[in-house]
């Protein structure tokens, strides 16, 4: 017998079994599977597909005058300049910053109004899924023992420290208020996927009676997912 | 023909009957490509604090060819399907040069991409995809498989 199937318009690979009369019983039922086995759509293949990567693990830290997505050398200062006076008073100094960031790098609100006596510091942490680092990045800062003058007169760099604001934000402190250890120390971590800024203000304690002189240090902050 | 034979060929007939008319019919367009063919997400811009994530997106041109030459004169809606591959969704927009409809899908929906009487042996167009993701996947890589679909009149 001939078994031959017309099959409309169906896009299947179509085959003609041929079968005798006088194959054993159980053949034709085997040529009948054979034939369903072929007129099953094929249902590999023939699509279009595409490789996806997720984008690379990413840190981004802008302190003072940054730019978005993007590096910048500027390495902004902060200074205070004391009288004989205010330095035998004893009375803590606000020290002015060469900053002019007001801006968020983030969504340009203007989180950082007064950047002459500000420094901006935001910072973002993503990831694309749960093996792809750590939960959080830590954020850091690393200051010198001392500042240091070109006599070689040192203020200990414990002498500065930093109060925090972000006007309109819920959190203005998120990264906290604090003062410089002469070392490295952890300002705060930063959850997956999240973007944190703030402005921090710099004070002089001015506790004690200094030598005449420009004394300069300088502190490095660092964003880390390991 | 004994009644096992005879048997056979009913239910055989019966089978292919239901198979012919079943919808969605798989459409091949194995003569579809990407350019290119792999493509590396990049980060959205983050929102403002405390707005969700983003995630990430990528731009990918797809050359379609879908062959209908067993189609030609039928008449029925033609379908782009993203089969879910994992709890973290796709979701690719695109536009069209025309022959293809524009639109949107999300990982494990279909789309209408043509509707009305098929005339010719093939469809091309070109899509220009936007694919957009959570930062939520599985790994750093995932491959996703589209296909076109037809749902004969």
């Amino acid at each position: 017998m001939f078994l031959v199937s017309m099959c409309e318009g169906n896009p299947v690979n179509m085959k003609v079994i041929q079968s005798r009369s006088t194959t054993t019983s159980g053949r034709p039922l085997a040529a009948a599977v054979l034939l369903l086995l072929a007129l099953v759509p094929t249902l590999n293949a023939h699509a279009w597909s595409i490789g996806i990567a997720a984008a690379s693990r990413r840190v981004f830290l802008h302190v003072g005058n940054g730019t978005a997505n993007a590096n910048n050398g500027t390495i902004n200062q902060v200074s205070v300049t004391l009288t004989g006076a205010q330095m035998l008073a004893g009375t803590p100094q606000a020290m002015t910053s060469n900053s002019t960031q007001s801006a968020s790098l983030l969504d340009g609100f203007n989180t950082c109004p007064t950047p002459a006596s500000q420094v901006i510091i935001g910072a973002s942490y993503r990831r694309s899924n749960g093996g792809d680092g750590p939960a959080s990045a830590t954020l850091r800062v690393t200051s010198p023992t001392n500042l240091v003058s070109a006599a070689g007169d040192t203020i200990p760099f414990s002498q500065i420290s930093w109060t925090v604001s972000a006007p309109g934000s819920g959190v203005p402190n998120v990264i906290p208020a604090g003062t410089f250890s002469g070392a490295a120390q952890t300002l705060t971590t930063i959850p997956a996927n999240t973007y944190i800024e703030n402005c921090h203000s710099f004070i002089y304690a001015n506790s004690a009676v200094r030598a005449a002189g420009t004394y300069t240090g300088q502190v490095t902050y660092t964003l880390t997912s390991p | 023909m004994n009644t096992v034979r005879l048997l056979s060929v009913c239910v055989l007939g019966l089978l292919l009957g239901s198979a012919a008319l079943a919808n969605p019919q798989r459409l091949d367009d194995s003569g579809s490509h990407t350019v290119p063919p792999n493509v590396q997400m990049q980060w959205r811009p983050l929102p403002p604090s405390g707005g969700a994530e983003p995630g990430m997106e990528a731009w990918v041109r797809v050359n379609l060819r879908i062959d209908t030459r067993q189609w030609v004169g039928r008449s029925g809606r033609i379908y782009m399907v993203l089969p879910r591959d994992q709890a973290s969704s796709i979701e690719a927009v695109w536009t069209t040069q025309g022959r293809l409809l524009p639109g949107r899908l999300v990982s494990g929906d279909r789309t209408l991409v043509h509707t009305g009487t098929i005339h010719t042996a093939t469809l091309e167009d070109q899509l220009l995809v936007r694919l957009r993701s959570g930062a939520d996947w599985q790994g750093n890589s995932r491959r996703l498989n589209f296909h076109f679909e037809l749902d004969a009149d």
